[in-house]
């Protein structure tokens, strides 16, 4: 597996992971699969690495 | 079309025939109806309601072929489209979908694989107008994905996706690659593209350097055999397309795509195929995707494709995989077990059977049953099996008195032949799978070897058995009434 952080979405609040190599400090916005919003990382409320 | 260094076997215009998906599920119902379910209330398959009556089947331990009759479509319309699931579920299907017999199950299925899968089939060109996946021809706004009942399979998926297999072709040698990869929906005319470093990927690439898009061709549906005829591991530059034809035992019919024309080949008899470009260095956030070892593969930036034509059957029916559930983990191991087999036995001439279990997401684990003759053939066997399939991570070896298909007994011997200091094996350091969520590197993995067979050299305990005369002429149905034997439980 590759490295992966979780997310928590700050619409939702719901958690989903991401590649870290991929989005980790990235300027893509993250799609929360639950919600459907997107948002950059650094509003998510919490994130695990 | 290139011809690689194999002799390709050519056939006479229209020898193939057709082969039909509705033809199969038609004659399946007739010869087994105990296989196959309909579900005929309408269900949304973008809200779960698909794979949830899959879920409630597999809690009971139960896998038949799903036909939901009246899905909705991503419009929220009861659609024209039934969707068929679970089809590669159980190997006897997938026997019966290859042209073998369902008591074929076992050895047999993976061997005849191997052998057809070494072969090679010049597929048959037919005109389009013959065709029947030109039944209906959409271009334009016309091809618009919300017609089909694209399924959202599990709840941290990033959207519903097709799970079938993309076709590409290289435009260096000619020649077609198909794999089987996650199409995520992202609008009327738009899917997120996930792949790994292989083949497609690699074609992918070549034409990115030089800015060029990629043409992609989404078989969504087709003859069962079609697409385990896609699980083929051939090296790369094999066309896919003469291998595809073998293993399904008759030449695969092609005919001209809708947005290349004769530049790129499609499969005739198709239900559904979706025509797209990869666009060159074009990337968006993909996923995440509940995978094939039953974990999510992670949120991703990943590829997009532009959807240029759809066409299909009238009567065309929507297939689906059950991805991460013995659907994938059915049609991901027999095709790999006869090809370890054949490697094994050319240096273990006394190999009785290889197995990837369910219980190893059909690749994860390889269980190989020898007539150990010399102590050390065990470990041998062992390694050509992580040598030939890169998916297999933990081998286990035992004696030929173990049935490699009854889990149960392969434990047994786990447990009653297995001393860890001495019968154990791991290496490290060798090429894993992405996917694989114990992974703790991106590329590197361990394997394990585990030798439960007994020692040769040594004086060793018997397994109990009952007087193999008696156990022989006792036959059940003439000491226990019908009735009872059809409803024992456990």
């Amino acid at each position: 597996m590759a490295r992966l952080f979780w997310v928590t979405c700050p619409f939702c609040r719901d958690r989903f992971y991401c590649h870290y190599g991929d989005l980790r400090h990235k300027p893509w916005n993250l799609r929360c699969p639950y919600c459907e919003q997107e948002f950059p990382q650094e509003d998510s409320p919490k994130i695990d690495e | 079309m290139a011809v690689v260094s194999r002799e390709v076997e050519e056939h006479a215009p229209g020898s193939g025939g057709e082969v039909s998906l509705r033809a199969y599920l038609t004659q399946l119902e007739l010869d087994h109806p105990e296989w196959v379910v309909h579900v005929t209330e309408p269900v949304d398959p973008a809200k779960f309601e698909v794979t949830a009556v899959l879920q409630q089947l597999e809690l009971r331990n139960q896998y038949p072929l799903v036909i939901f009759d009246r899905p909705l479509n991503l419009l929220g319309q009861v659609c024209d489209f039934p969707i068929v699931t679970n089809v590669y579920a159980s190997r006897q299907r997938c026997a019966v979908a290859l042209g073998l017999g369902p008591q074929d199950f076992g050895q047999e299925l993976a061997l005849e694989y191997a052998r057809r899968e070494e072969r090679r089939l010049q597929p048959i060109l037919l005109p389009k107008a013959e065709a029947p996946v030109k039944q209906v021809v959409q271009t334009g706004d016309d091809a618009d994905l919300r017609q089909f009942p694209i399924i959202r399979h599990h709840r941290m998926d990033g959207g519903p996706y097709i799970d079938m297999s993309p076709v590409v072709r290289n435009p260096e040698t000619g020649v077609y690659n198909a794999a089987f990869l996650r199409t995520q929906y992202k609008g009327p005319r738009k899917l997120g593209l996930h792949m790994s470093p292989r083949h497609s990927w690699q074609i992918v690439r070549n034409n990115e350097e030089r800015d060029c898009p990629t043409p992609i061709v989404i078989v969504a549906s087709h003859h069962p055999a079609y697409f385990l005829g896609a699980l083929n591991v051939s090296p790369y530059g094999e066309d896919d397309y003469q291998v595809i034809g073998s293993i399904m035992d008759r030449p695969l019919r092609l005919t001209a795509s809708e947005t290349w024309g004769d530049d790129v080949l499609v499969p005739a008899d198709a239900d559904i195929l979706i025509e797209g470009e990869v666009l060159p260095n074009v990337r968006e956030v993909e996923g995440p995707f509940g995978e094939f070892p039953g974990t999510y593969g992670p949120q991703r930036v990943r590829w997009v494709i532009d959807v240029k034509a759809i066409t299909r059957r009238r009567n065309a029916v929507y297939q689906d995989i059950f991805t991460g559930h013995r659907d994938v983990w059915t049609m991901g191991s027999f095709p790999k077990e006869g090809a370890i087999f054949n490697r094994i036995k050319g240096v273990v001439p006394t190999v009785k059977a290889v197995h990837l279990p369910a219980s190893g997401v059909g690749r994860f684990h390889c269980y190989i049953s020898i007539d150990k003759k010399v102590d050390g053939e065990s470990k041998q066997a062992a390694l050509i099996a992580l040598g030939a399939v890169d998916f297999v991570k933990h081998v286990v070896v035992v004696d030929s008195d173990i049935d490699v298909y009854r889990e149960e007994e392969v434990l047994w011997a786990i447990a009653t032949r297995v001393q860890a200091d001495q019968d154990i094996d791991i290496i490290k350091n060798v090429k894993g799978n992405t996917l694989d969520p114990s992974q703790t590197d991106d590329i590197l993995t361990s394997k394990m070897i585990v030798d439960a067979t007994k020692p040769v050299r040594r004086p060793f305990e018997a397994r109990l058995d009952i007087a193999h005369d008696v156990l022989a002429r006792t036959v059940l149905e003439e000491l226990i009434p019908a009735g009872q034997l059809a409803r024992i439980r456990d």
